[in-house]
């Protein structure tokens, strides 16, 4: 079992308000969503375990046990080819769940006409694996859901 | 065993839409399929969306897609046309 922690403080809204179907329709995989706090901030590692894959604007934590999951910060955010996000860590470090990993701006993203919604995914589990999925107010770090 | 190589043409690579749609169709078929870059490195499990984000494939780089059994050229066509499209 993986508790799977908030990445960021927001709104706990459930991937199906994800505007992006790859997401909503849990194509990537099963999860939530965060509407974040708008306002700089910083995006944390849900999970502990080794970054595998650390890009401005999404990354994903691999725990010791094999699970990976993936945060992604706002939608369509690849375009912004990083601008507006700083790395707080580095692709292959190992993190504490809730350690700093990007700091950002939900407000610049969504000034530029996105938006700054995160999912965040269970990679390669089934939807029925994920449980206790929180609802509304979250502060980073908080529990979003659990990967039983 | 079957191959197909493939240029990932999609801005993003083999990531978010693209890389969700080939998993997808990858996990419909029943036999083992893996992905490989060209010039070199492992080949990784078709069917995990973790394995595929792990291997990391920009626009523009080449993969080779393999699978043998009844059924795999028809399931090689088809992912190499996602992992070809724009």
């Amino acid at each position: 079992m993986t508790t799977v922690l908030a990445p960021v403080e927001g709104a706990a809204v459930g991937l199906a308000a994800v505007p992006d179907p790859v997401f909503s329709a849990g194509m990537v995989g099963p999860g939530s969503a965060i509407d974040p706090l708008r306002g700089p901030g910083e995006a944390v590692a849900p999970i502990a375990g080794k970054i595998m894959k650390l890009h401005p604007h999404a990354y994903v934590i691999v725990g010791d046990d094999g699970r990976g999951v993936l945060v992604h910060l706002g939608i369509d955010t690849v375009q912004l080819k990083g601008e507006g996000f700083r790395l707080l860590a580095t692709e292959g470090d190992r993190v504490r769940a809730g350690q700093a990993v990007v700091a950002w701006d939900p407000s610049a993203v969504e000034a530029g006409g996105r938006s700054p919604v995160c999912p965040v995914v269970a990679l390669d589990a089934l939807s029925e694996a994920v449980t206790g999925v929180a609802q509304g107010r979250v502060h980073a770090g908080d529990e979003l859901f659990i990967w039983e | 065993m079957g191959e197909r190589k493939v240029t990932v043409a999609a801005e993003v690579g083999l990531h978010a839409r693209p890389a969700a749609t080939f998993v997808q169709r990858a996990k419909q078929a029943p036999m083992d399929i893996t992905v490989a870059k060209a010039h070199g490195g492992d080949a990784v499990n078709a069917k995990s969306i973790l394995a595929i984000m792990g291997l990391d494939v920009r626009q523009g780089e080449t993969v080779v897609i393999s699978a043998e059994g009844e059924g795999s050229e028809e399931v090689l066509d088809e992912l190499a046309e996602i992992a070809g499209k724009p």
